[in-house]
C-alpha cells in the first residue's frame, strides 16, 4: 500500500494499491511504449528540430501502413492467431509508420506510399516458418532508396544529420530507448552493436589519427542512435536466441562500418541490416529459442 | 632568399581559398519589376567559394581564389581523393561564379499597397538583394630540417597562370618537411593535420602561381581552379583550413545536381529565415540585415549547423534576382551532363523563365553557407545527393504603405491598421537580427503614424 499523508476515499483504494499492475506497468504490450516513445520521438523532431514534414505525408504513412496490414493478414492469415486478435496486429503497423515517418523523407506521395506498402508486405512475403526476417521499416526504405538510385527519381532519401549530434537528445533516446529495450528483453542486442561499432570507429580514429571529437561527433549522431535502440531490436524479425542475436548485432555493425568508410555511403546501417536480415533464419536454425511474443500466451510458442 | 608564402592562405585555401563576392547585376527581369542594385559591400570575413558538381560519382569542383597579397607568395594545398592528370585540372572564370552567387543570393522583395480608397489590385515590385566581398588573412611560420621526405610528386603540370604538383605522401613528417624545403610556409600544427588524409589515401594538389603565365593573362587577380575527377567521397576537407583561423570562418558551397537539392550529411541543415515582412527602410541596410540575421540564426542553434540559403531547379526562378544560367554558363560552372553545350538562349522578360531542357538536362542548385569553428566542427563536411525537388530561397518582403490622400472609410481603417503593422515588422526585424527594438522603431518613425484609437463597435451602427 502506498503511503499518503491524507486519507482517501474507498473507491479509489484500489487504484494506490501496490498490487495493482496499472501502477507499475500500465501497458503490457510493450509496442504501445514503442508507440508512445516513438511518437515523442515524431513530435521533437518536427517542433525542435525543424523538420519540414508535411502532416498529409504522415497520414499517408499510416494509412497505408493499416490498409495493408488489413488487406495482407486476411489473405495470409496466422495460423496461431484467433481472428478477433487480428486487430491487435495494427500495433505492430503503427510502431512501422512511426519508423517510416521519423526516418524517411519524401516530396512525392508514391514514394511514401510504396515505402509503407512494401515494408508491411515484407512481413507476409518473406517469411519462414511463419516469422519474419526483415524489419518491415527498414525493408521499406532500402528499397526506396534503392529505386530511387538505380531505377528513377523516387524521390525519397533519408537525412542523416537531421537530429543534428546533441548529447541532448543522445540522452532521451537511450533513456526512453531503454525503457523498451527493458520490457522486450533485447538491450544486449542494442549493447552490442554499439559497442562493435563505436570499438571499429574508435580503432579507425586512432589509425586515421584525428582527435577523440571527431569520433564522439560521429557516435552522437541521433540516427545512429535511433536505429541501434529502435530498429535493429524488433523482436519479431531478428533471431530468437541470444548468442545467435549477439553474432548477428556485431555483424550488422562490421557491414555497416564497412559501408560508410570503404563504399563512403551514408544510408550504411540500412543497407547493413537489410543485407544481414535473412541470415536471421540461419540463426534461428543453429541457436534454438522461443518466438518472442508481444502478448504472453496459453498455448506453446511456435519457433 | 626565403619567399614569403602565406602559410595561412595554404591551408586555409586548403580547402577554398577564395573570396566571396555577392554582386548581382541591375535590370534583372522580374514579375512587374525592375531591380534596384545596391553596392558592394564586405559581408563575410574570410569566406570562400566552392561550386561542386556532381552526379554519382563523378565530380567537378571549382575553387575560388581570391588572394590578396603578392601573388609570386601564393600556394595552394588541397587533399583530392584520387590522382590528378593534367587534363583533369582548368583554370575556372571567376565571373561564373559570381553569376551563381548572385543567383541564389537571398533577396528582397518589395510590395506596393495600394490606395485604400480605389478597388483595384496592387502592382509588384522586385528588388534586389545582398552583396558582400570577403577576404581573407595569411600569416606564416617556420620550419624544419628532414632528408627522407617519402613525398612522390606524382604529377607535375602547367594549367592557365598556375604550376601544379600532385603529392602522394606517406606520413605527414615527410610532407611537413617537404613542404618546408620547397618554401612553403605551413603553421604548426599542419603535421598533425595532413596525417589522416594521408591515411585516407589522399592525394595533395598543390599550386602556385607562374608569373610569367600571369602577366599574359593581363590580370592581376587569381583565377578560379577547377578539376573534375570520379570518387565516391563526396566531402570538403574543412579541417585542414581551420588551423591558424581565429574564430569562425564562412564557407559557401554551391552543389549542382541532376538529382535535386543536396544536402550536409553528417552535421544538421537547416533553412535559414525566409519570407518575413521587414520594415522598409532595411532596403538601405540589407546586408547589415542579412549579416546579421544569419548571425542571430547561427548563433541560436548552438553554432553547429549548416544553412541551406536557396534551393531550386536553375532553369527558372521566382522571383529571379539575376538571369538564369544559360547552358554554356553551366558547362563552364563545371555542369557536365548537359546534352547540348550550345548556348539555349536568353529568355524574354516575364514572371518565370522555363529553359525547356529534357529531363536529364536537368540542374539542381543548393546553396550551402557554412560558419565553422575547429569546436563545432570537428569533422570534414561530407555531402550527400538527394532526389528533394523542393524549392526554397531567402527571401524578405518589404511592403510599402500607401502614401496618398485616403479620405474615405476604408482609408481611415488602413491608416490604423498601420500602426499595428509596423509594430510587428519591427518586432520581427529585432527577433530574426537582436537588433534594438528602440533603435529600430526610430528609424521607421512609428511614432509619427496615427495611434490606432479603437472605434466602437456602435459607431458602425449608429452613425
Amino acid at each position: 500500500m502506498l503511503k499518503l499523508p491524507f486519507a482517501l476515499p474507498r473507491s479509489l483504494t484500489k487504484f494506490f494499491d501496490a498490487s495493482n499492475s496499472l501502477l507499475t506497468s500500465p501497458f503490457k504490450d510493450a509496442r504501445y511504449y514503442q508507440i508512445l516513445f516513438l511518437s515523442v520521438f515524431l513530435l521533437l523532431g518536427v517542433s525542435t528540430r525543424d523538420w519540414s514534414l508535411k502532416p498529409i505525408a504522415i497520414a499517408i504513412t499510416f494509412a497505408t501502413c493499416w490498409l495493408t496490414q488489413i488487406c495482407m493478414i486476411s489473405i495470409f492469415p496466422s495460423p496461431s492467431q484467433p481472428e478477433k486478435e487480428r486487430w491487435t496486429s495494427l500495433k505492430s503497423a503503427t510502431i512501422t509508420g512511426l519508423g517510416l515517418s521519423l526516418l524517411l523523407r519524401s516530396d512525392s506521395y508514391g514514394a511514401i506510399v510504396c515505402a509503407a506498402f512494401l515494408a508491411i508486405a515484407s512481413k507476409f512475403i518473406f517469411r519462414t516458418n511463419g516469422k519474419h526476417w526483415f524489419n518491415p521499416a527498414n525493408f521499406g526504405i532500402v528499397m526506396v532508396l534503392l529505386l530511387d538510385q538505380y531505377v528513377w527519381n523516387n524521390h525519397a532519401w533519408v537525412s542523416n544529420g537531421q537530429w543534428g549530434e546533441d548529447s541532448l537528445y543522445a540522452l532521451v533516446f537511450l533513456g526512453l530507448g531503454g525503457i523498451v529495450l527493458k520490457k522486450v528483453g533485447r538491450w544486449d542486442t542494442s549493447f552490442m552493436f554499439l559497442a562493435a561499432y563505436s570499438i571499429l570507429e574508435g580503432l579507425r580514429n586512432l589509425w586515421l589519427g584525428w582527435t577523440w571529437d571527431v569520433l564522439a561527433h560521429r557516435l552522437t549522431s541521433g540516427s545512429l542512435l535511433l536505429f541501434a535502440l529502435f530498429m535493429i531490436t524488433d523482436p519479431r524479425s531478428i533471431p530468437n536466441a541470444k548468442n545467435a542475436r549477439l553474432i548477428w548485432a556485431v555483424a550488422i555493425a562490421v557491414l555497416a562500418f564497412i559501408f560508410r568508410n570503404v563504399f563512403f555511403n551514408s544510408d550504411a546501417m540500412f543497407y547493413a541490416l537489410f543485407l544481414i536480415s535473412p541470415l536471421t533464419v540461419l540463426g534461428d536454425r543453429l541457436w534454438k529459442a522461443p518466438r518472442f511474443q508481444w502478448l504472453p500466451k496459453r498455448y506453446s510458442i511456435q519457433t | 632568399m626565403k619567399r614569403f608564402l602565406m602559410g595561412m592562405r595554404v591551408l586555409l585555401s586548403t580547402a577554398l581559398a577564395c573570396l566571396v563576392v555577392f554582386t548581382y547585376s541591375p535590370a534583372v527581369y522580374a514579375f512587374c519589376g525592375f531591380y534596384v542594385s545596391q553596392a558592394d559591400a564586405s559581408l563575410f570575413n574570410k569566406a570562400s567559394q566552392v561550386v561542386i558538381a556532381r552526379d554519382g560519382k563523378r565530380t567537378v569542383l571549382t575553387m575560388a581564389n581570391d588572394y590578396q597579397g603578392n601573388v609570386k607568395d601564393f600556394a595552394l594545398v588541397v587533399p583530392v581523393p584520387v590522382l590528378l592528370k593534367k587534363e583533369q585540372v582548368r583554370v575556372g572564370e571567376q565571373k561564373i561564379i559570381d553569376r551563381l552567387d548572385s543567383f541564389s543570393a537571398p533577396r528582397l522583395v518589395e510590395y506596393f499597397d495600394s490606395d485604400p480608397c480605389a478597388r483595384y489590385e496592387a502592382y509588384d515590385r522586385m528588388t534586389s538583394n545582398a552583396v558582400g566581398i570577403t577576404r581573407s588573412a595569411a600569416p606564416a611560420m617556420a620550419a624544419k630540417e628532414r632528408r627522407d621526405y617519402q613525398v612522390t610528386i606524382e604529377a607535375k603540370f602547367a594549367v592557365g597562370e598556375y604550376d601544379i604538383l600532385i603529392l602522394s605522401a606517406k606520413d605527414s613528417d615527410g610532407l611537413e618537411s617537404w613542404l618546408i624545403d620547397n618554401d612553403y610556409k605551413i603553421p604548426q600544427g599542419a603535421k598533425a593535420l595532413l596525417q589522416p588524409y594521408i591515411r585516407q589515401n589522399m592525394k595533395f594538389f598543390v599550386a602556385k602561381v607562374n608569373i610569367a603565365e600571369l602577366s599574359k593573362t593581363g590580370s592581376q587577380s587569381l583565377r578560379p581552379l577547377m578539376m573534375a575527377f570520379e570518387s565516391p567521397k563526396f566531402m570538403l576537407p574543412i579541417r585542414l583550413g581551420m588551423l591558424n583561423a581565429n574564430g569562425d570562418q564562412d564557407l559557401l558551397v554551391y552543389i549542382l545536381s541532376p538529382k535535386g537539392q543536396a544536402e550536409v550529411a553528417n552535421y544538421r541543415t537547416i533553412k535559414v529565415p525566409s519570407g518575413s515582412d521587414i520594415p522598409v527602410y532595411v532596403k538601405n541596410e540589407f546586408g547589415d540585415f542579412y549579416k546579421s540575421m544569419f548571425k542571430t540564426s547561427y548563433e541560436k542553434e548552438g553554432k553547429k549547423v549548416a544553412f541551406l540559403e536557396y534551393a531550386w531547379d536553375m532553369s527558372s526562378c521566382d522571383p529571379c534576382s539575376a538571369e538564369p544560367l544559360s547552358n554554356d554558363e553551366l558547362r563552364k560552372a563545371g555542369v557536365f551532363w548537359l546534352d547540348s553545350p550550345n548556348n539555349s538562349g536568353i529568355m524574354p522578360s516575364g514572371r518565370r523563365r522555363p529553359i525547356f531542357v529534357p529531363n536529364d538536362g536537368r540542374v539542381f542548385i543548393t546553396r550551402l553557407h557554412i560558419r565553422y569553428s575547429r569546436d563545432k566542427f570537428p569533422e570534414d563536411l561530407t555531402f550527400k545527393e538527394t532526389s528533394n525537388q523542393e524549392s526554397f530561397q531567402g527571401r524578405y518582403v518589404l511592403r510599402y504603405p500607401f502614401k496618398g490622400e485616403t479620405t474615405c472609410d476604408a482609408g481611415k481603417e488602413y491608416q490604423r491598421s498601420l500602426r499595428p503593422r509596423f509594430e510587428k515588422e519591427a518586432q520581427t526585424l529585432a527577433r530574426l537580427t537582436s537588433w534594438d527594438i528602440g533603435d529600430i522603431r526610430r528609424k521607421m518613425n512609428i511614432s509619427v503614424l496615427p495611434d490606432p484609437v479603437e472605434v466602437p463597435f456602435w459607431e458602425n451602427l449608429w452613425k
